[in-house]
């Protein structure tokens, strides 16, 4: 049992009715939730302060053109808010906008979210051709969790439940729509509003046939996706057509360094040590430095990735990266037992143990005399 | 190709405290170690981003070594553990992709031990050139 709010009918109408209710209390002000564009269909985050806007909004959209946790970011970016937003989010979103908080680049004091069961989103450049019937598609099989088409990583994710937010939307598997409080902060303003009744959980096995089918897709991108990119030569056949665009790395939400190193001056070069690496090499290829940049940013921030698929959704030539990535973040991540955006310990990089990762050392014998 | 011996590039990245020491106090007593190694001195192994250790194995080195403090005697305290978590986290990702993590060496080297360091190049060396040259020396990276 815990404190909650029961809504029957449709989940995406109940979440507006009870983002509108949660606008009502005295500490919040103002929304941020994914509205529909007008003109070419697609969605974008909206932060607004006007019950109307939230009546016309659509809180589970069926893209991801920008990563919610990106919005929390800009807008937290220089100051906290006067008083919290209710941050309407998907359960990839509030992990990335945790992890973040973590390197002090979202103010999660300034949000109250809200998340709930995921079916996952359609690659953008896909919906976009096809929307009105994606659309529906998305509808219909949003009550089941069970959409054919959407991004790779979101059919092999299996954190696609809310129940890191301050509110947890509950409607797969059950007839109602269960909103429960998942922090002390989300009780009380529950109590604030006085609608805190008790509410039963659901019960896991109602989402369990959902969660075996995305562990088996995880468990294929893990040995098939894995033996597609094993070799050197492999992995430069995937990202033959990666243009180093790094538009990955712009829409990435962790990647939050106002300068990176891929786009400073110490990877402009003179000409002549452009002609010295290609005699060096047999030849270089252009945009130089691809290998390094993806290779690179797997180092930097690949603990962190919360596998959420926005890098490959704004490829422009359909390169794999965030399967690239996903598979090389559940390799590292696994050396310190981390999951970014659901752990409490600060990010691996951030802390140390003394004794530790032996195994990666090289043990000295002092064999020669 | 086959008659002339592999000589492997090999990078020796030395922190300026305890590697850097190592390889005075080598010289100091007249310590051999392969030519074919290139020591360069970082601050700390803590301030020796992964960018710059792919680099090398990118741009053409067969392996990189990496030496700084024992644990628990850095100079800026704890670079030292920072580095062998971001070593580990490389070798798990060039382990992915199979171009060997074992191309990237960890050893701690302290101030003293000009002979651990002279060995720790040999061993390197032998070590590379078992394994072949780079599979990243390619023009399409």
């Amino acid at each position: 049992m815990a404190l909650g709010v029961i809504y029957t009918g449709e989940p995406e109408a109940a979440i507006k009715d009870f983002v509108k209710l949660l606008m009502k209390h005295k500490d919040i002000q103002g929304a941020v939730i994914p509205v529909k564009m007008e003109r070419e269909g697609s969605y974008a985050f909206v932060f607004t302060k006007s019950p109307e806007v939230v009546d016309k909004s659509s809180p589970i959209a069926p893209v991801m053109p920008v990563q919610g946790a990106r919005v929390l970011s800009k807008l937290t970016k220089r100051k906290p808010l006067t008083k919290p937003a209710v941050a309407v989010l998907k359960p990839c979103e509030v992990r990335a906008a945790r992890e973040l908080s973590k390197i002090n680049q979202v103010c999660m004091e300034s949000f109250i979210t809200v998340s709930f069961d995921c079916p996952g989103v359609y690659p953008t450049k896909s919906f976009l051709k096809n929307a009105d019937a994606l659309e529906e598609e998305f509808k219909k099989g949003l009550k089941g969790l069970s959409v054919s088409g959407v991004r790779p990583l979101c059919e092999s994710c299996t954190y696609f439940t809310g129940e890191f937010a301050d509110f947890e939307v509950q409607f797969a598997g059950i007839n109602e729509v269960r909103i429960i409080a998942r922090s002390q902060r989300a009780e009380a303003i529950l109590k604030g509003l006085g609608k805190a009744e008790e509410v039963e959980e659901r019960d896991k096995k109602a989402i369990e046939a959902v969660l075996e089918a995305r562990k088996k897709a995880k468990e294929a991108l893990k040995t098939e996706f894995a033996e597609k990119v094993s070799t050197p030569e492999k992995l430069l056949s995937v990202l033959s057509s990666c243009i180093n665009c790094h538009n990955c790395r712009s829409v990435c939400p962790i990647c939050f360094c106002r300068e990176c190193f891929f786009d400073s001056d110490s990877l402009k070069t003179p000409p002549h040590l452009y002609l010295e690496r290609a005699s060096r090499k047999g030849g270089l290829r252009f945009m130089p430095d691809t290998l390094l940049f993806h290779l690179g940013r797997m180092n930097h921030m690949s603990l962190s990735c919360v596998s959420c698929g926005t890098c490959e959704d704004a490829c422009p030539n359909m390169v794999p990266v965030s399967r690239l990535f996903a598979l090389v973040s559940e390799r590292t991540r696994a050396i310190f037992d981390y999951v970014p955006g659901i752990d409490d310990r600060p990010s691996p990089f951030l802390e140390y143990r003394e004794e530790e990762l032996e195994e990666y050392e090289m043990p000295y014998y002092e064999a020669r005399s | 190709m086959a008659d002339k011996e592999f000589t492997p590039k090999v990078f020796y990245a030395l922190c300026a405290w305890c590697g850097s020491g190592g390889s005075e106090t080598a010289g100091a007593y007249w310590l051999k170690y392969p030519e074919n190694v290139r020591p360069f001195r970082v601050m700390c192994t803590g301030a020796l981003d992964s960018a710059y250790v792919l680099r090398a194995l990118i741009e053409g080195a067969d392996g990189v070594a990496v030496s700084g403090c024992h644990p628990g005697d850095c100079h800026y305290n704890i670079g030292n553990f920072r580095a062998r978590r971001r070593i580990a986290v490389m070798k798990e990702i060039l382990n992915t992709f199979g171009i060997d993590g074992d191309r990237v060496w960890l050893r701690w080297v302290a101030h003293g031990e000009g002979k651990k360091l002279a060995d720790t190049a040999t061993e390197f060396t032998e070590h590379i050139k078992k394994k072949g040259p780079s599979p990243l020396k390619r023009w399409d990276t």
